[in-house]
C-alpha cells in the first residue's frame, strides 16, 4: 500500500514538473530546468512531489504571470477591455447627444467619426498592449483584428465621409473578414516559419496579408451581387488585411521565439 | 521599514553554507538537504543571488547516463566578500544547528 501511494506521488510529481516546464517561457526556463534536474535526486515519490511543488513559488519569482492560466488571461484581456470600450462609447454618445446607429442615418454617431474612431482605435490598441503584457496570445490576435479594422475603417470613413449604406456595410464586413483572415494566415506563417532572417519573415507576412485579402475579396464576390462588389473599396479591404498581418507579426515577435531560436537555446527536446 | 536585500535568515543560511567552500560548485538538492530549506524557498534565493551577481551558475554534465545536466552554484568574488559582510552584520551565528557534514560537489 505504501509503495502504491509512493508511486502515485511520483506520478503526480512528474505531472507537476511537466506543468512547471510548460508554464515558463523558454528564455527564462533555466531555473525551472535546474529544479527539474535536481528532482532526480529525490529518494522516493513523496520527496519528489515535495520538491516539485517548490517550483510553484519559483514560477512566481520568475514572473507572476506564469501562474495565470492562458484561458483566464485571454478572457480577462478580451472581456475586460470591452468593459471599458462599451461604456466609453455610450458615454461619448451621451456627451455628443447622438444615436448609436449601425448604419448612416442622420443624427447618428458616425457624424463624429473622429471621436468614435479614436475610442475604437485606442481601445483596440490598448487591448493589444494589455494582451501582450499578459502574454494572452489569442486576445492579442483578437485585438489585432479590431485594431486593423478600426484604423483602416476610420481612415477610409474620414476620407470618404458618410456614404451610401450598401457600399459602407459591404466594405466594413469585408474589411473585418480580411483582417481576421490576415491574422489567421500570419499566425499559421509564424507557427511554421523556421528562419530568423527578418527579410524572409517580412516577406512571409506580406504574403499572409495578400492571402487574407484575396480570400476576403473572393468571398465578397461570391456573396454579394456584382454592382455592389464593384463599389466596395478594395483598397480598404487590402489595407485591413495588411495592417492586421503586420500587427500579428509584431505579436509573434513579442510573444514567442522562433523554432530556430528555441533550438539555439536548447529548449527543443531531442535537438 | 523594508528589509535590506539578502538579510533574511534563509538567505544568510545559504550564504553561510556557500562560504564554507567558496570555490567549490554546489548542487541545489544538496543545498536544500543541508540547509533544510524547501525547493520553493531555496531556488528563488539562488535566483536572486545570481541576478545580483553574487552567484555564478554552471550546467554540469550528469554523473549517470540518461540523467539531465545539473545546475551548480558557487559564490563569485564579489558575492563571497558581500556574504562575509552580511554574515558579520548579522552578528549572531545563523542556524548553526542546520549544518551537517557537507561535501560540496556531490548531489
Amino acid at each position: 500500500m505504501h509503495d502504491f501511494f509512493g508511486r502515485l506521488a511520483g506520478g503526480l510529481a512528474r505531472h507537476v514538473l511537466n506543468w512547471l516546464q510548460r508554464r515558463v517561457e523558454p528564455e527564462s526556463r533555466e531555473w525551472v530546468d535546474a529544479l527539474i534536474a535536481e528532482s532526480e535526486c529525490a529518494d522516493d515519490g513523496w520527496q519528489r512531489l515535495r520538491w516539485a511543488l517548490g517550483g510553484v513559488p519559483l514560477l512566481w519569482t520568475i514572473d507572476p504571470r506564469n501562474l495565470i492560466p492562458p484561458v483566464v488571461a485571454n478572457i480577462v484581456a478580451i472581456a475586460g477591455l470591452y468593459g471599458v470600450i462599451i461604456p466609453g462609447t455610450y458615454a461619448a454618445a451621451h456627451a455628443y447627444d447622438c444615436q448609436l446607429y449601425l448604419d448612416n442615418r442622420p443624427g447618428g454617431c458616425q457624424e463624429h467619426a473622429l471621436a468614435f474612431g479614436a475610442i475604437a482605435i485606442g481601445g483596440s490598441l490598448l487591448g493589444l498592449i494589455i494582451a501582450l503584457t499578459w502574454r494572452a496570445r489569442f486576445a492579442a490576435f483578437w485585438w489585432a483584428v479590431f485594431s486593423a479594422f478600426n484604423t483602416v475603417g476610420s481612415v477610409w470613413y474620414l476620407r470618404s465621409g458618410i456614404i451610401d449604406l450598401p457600399r459602407y456595410g459591404a466594405t466594413q464586413s469585408a474589411m473585418l473578414m480580411a483582417a481576421t483572415l490576415g491574422v489567421v494566415a500570419a499566425a499559421i506563417v509564424q507557427a511554421n516559419l523556421e528562419t530568423t532572417n527578418s527579410r524572409h519573415r517580412i516577406t512571409a507576412h506580406l504574403i499572409a496579408g495578400t492571402i487574407g485579402f484575396a480570400l476576403a475579396d473572393s468571398l465578397v464576390r461570391l456573396r454579394d451581387s456584382q454592382p455592389l462588389v464593384d463599389n466596395v473599396s478594395h483598397l480598404a479591404i487590402l489595407a485591413s488585411a495588411m495592417v492586421a498581418t503586420i500587427l500579428a507579426g509584431v505579436i509573434g515577435r513579442e510573444s514567442q521565439p522562433t523554432h530556430v531560436q528555441r533550438v539555439v537555446q536548447g529548449t527543443v527536446p531531442g535537438v | 521599514m523594508p528589509r535590506l536585500p539578502n538579510t533574511s535568515p534563509q538567505t544568510l543560511l545559504v550564504l553561510e553554507l556557500l562560504l564554507e567552500s567558496p570555490r567549490s560548485w554546489h548542487y541545489g538538492y544538496a543545498l536544500s538537504q543541508l540547509t533544510g530549506l524547501k525547493s520553493g524557498t531555496l531556488y528563488p534565493i539562488l535566483m536572486r543571488l545570481a541576478e545580483q551577481g553574487w552567484l555564478e551558475t554552471r550546467w554540469a554534465e550528469p554523473e549517470q547516463p540518461g540523467r539531465p545536466p545539473r545546475h551548480t552554484y558557487r559564490l563569485t568574488g564579489e558575492g563571497a566578500r558581500a556574504a562575509r559582510a552580511k554574515l558579520a552584520e548579522a552578528a549572531t551565528p545563523v542556524a548553526m544547528s542546520h549544518r551537517l557534514a557537507y561535501n560540496p560537489g556531490r548531489g
